[in-house]
């Protein structure tokens, strides 16, 4: 009998060390959320945000004459034929924020150490470097140098180091190679919100701000959108009869 | 400061507006180029014809249709990209060579043997919009 219970003693003992006398504590919660999944703003959608129209943009003298030279494909003034857009003219990349305002879908892939954006359109993309500071002389790319860090649940995003020849928008908007983004990224119910403050002195008179959002996208896949000057060629040629002086690859 | 909420591709086009939801919605679809000048947006043409071609490519799906009412008639007709095209029900094999179709568009201006389609419906019925 003194052996059962002492048996008993022990495995009670037993099972308090090892933590079985109460419930297990609920997992932690992660630190951040999640960004990762794919993301739309719908054709035709009314309620997705967007770039304020021009007259509300600071723009300096200098951007000013630059945006009324240019010659958009869209808009009150659109030249397709004679169009001035590089990502038209030259197939060059759109940029940022211009990339994003397509209605077409991107994915976020959250890591540890980095959130990766992929767009739909001509399969672009960009990394965010989380956690690190900013590069205080990045080299000039197409879609910045970006570093972010998380502020609650919002991650900030800071980028610098953009090439000027680039359109902030389709309809011509312009900037310098000292154009600043924040970005707060954060989700706001099942959507997910890109609040966008730019600075570039040369280009604004004062930061400005833009809001953007985005919807879940079911459907995750993605549509091959590659644009090409083939591709362009080929359009000119078929549909305004322009006369084309290289060999098109169809 | 008030948001323009019609985004890259359509920021400009506060006109197009004024023509109603039909035409937003057929000229939506353009994020590569405005339509104004090469479409007549405020004409719309139904036809019933025979698909000559259907290519799925960038910038724009293209879509060859014959038309033989009274004299035939072969035109070339642009469709949005394939990614916000696809959004609407349309896949690279929607149609093919040689279906019968009644397709809605804006036809080019000055004559153009061009058009931006609006809607199509194929032979079984099924109505799809650019």
């Amino acid at each position: 009998m003194i052996r059962h219970l002492l048996a008993l003693a022990s495995a009670a003992a037993l099972l308090a060390a090892a933590g079985c006398s109460k419930p297990a504590a609920a997992p932690a919660a992660p630190a951040h959320p999640n960004l990762s999944g794919s993301w739309v703003r719908p054709l035709g959608d009314r309620d997705v945000g967007g770039l304020p129209p021009v007259k509300e943009i600071p723009l300096t003298p200098w951007a000013a004459a630059k945006f009324k030279a240019e010659r958009p494909a869209q808009g009150d003034n659109q030249d397709f034929a004679n169009t001035t857009d590089p990502s038209l003219k030259y197939a060059d990349p759109n940029g940022y924020p211009r990339i994003s305002l397509h209605p077409m879908r991107f994915k976020l892939i959250q890591t540890d150490d980095y959130l990766y954006q992929l767009w739909e359109y001509n399969d672009n993309w960009r990394q965010i470097a989380l956690n690190v500071p900013q590069d205080p002389d990045p080299a000039l790319t197409w879609y910045g140098n970006a570093v972010g860090r998380w502020d609650g649940d919002t991650l900030v995003v800071d980028s610098v180091g953009y090439k000027d020849s680039t359109w902030l928008d389709a309809r011509g908007l312009p900037h310098t190679t000292d154009l600043h983004l924040t970005e707060r990224i954060h989700k706001v119910g099942a959507n997910l919100v890109f609040d966008i403050t730019f600075d570039d002195k040369g280009a604004f008179t004062r930061p400005w701000d833009a809001h953007l959002i985005y919807k879940p996208s079911p459907d995750g896949s993605m549509t091959e959108n590659i644009y090409t000057i083939s591709d362009e060629l080929r359009f000119r040629e078929r549909f305004l009869n322009q006369k084309v002086n290289i060999p098109i690859r169809r | 400061m008030r948001a323009n909420n019609l985004g890259d591709s359509w920021d400009a086009r506060c006109g197009i507006w004024a023509l109603g939801f039909a035409l937003l919605v057929s000229s939506s679809a353009l994020a590569h180029h405005g339509a104004a000048s090469i479409y007549d947006m405020s004409k719309e043409t139904t036809i019933k014809a025979t698909v000559t071609e259907y290519v799925w490519t960038n910038p724009h799906v293209e879509l060859g249709v014959s038309s033989s009412g009274g004299t035939t008639t072969e035109l070339l007709l642009e469709l949005g990209s394939p990614p916000n095209i696809r959004n609407r029900g349309w896949t690279s094999r929607t149609v093919k060579a040689g279906d019968v179709v009644t397709v809605t568009f804006h036809p080019g201006l000055r004559g153009a043997k061009i058009g931006v389609v609006i809607k199509m419906v194929t032979a079984d019925g099924k109505e799809l919009h650019a």
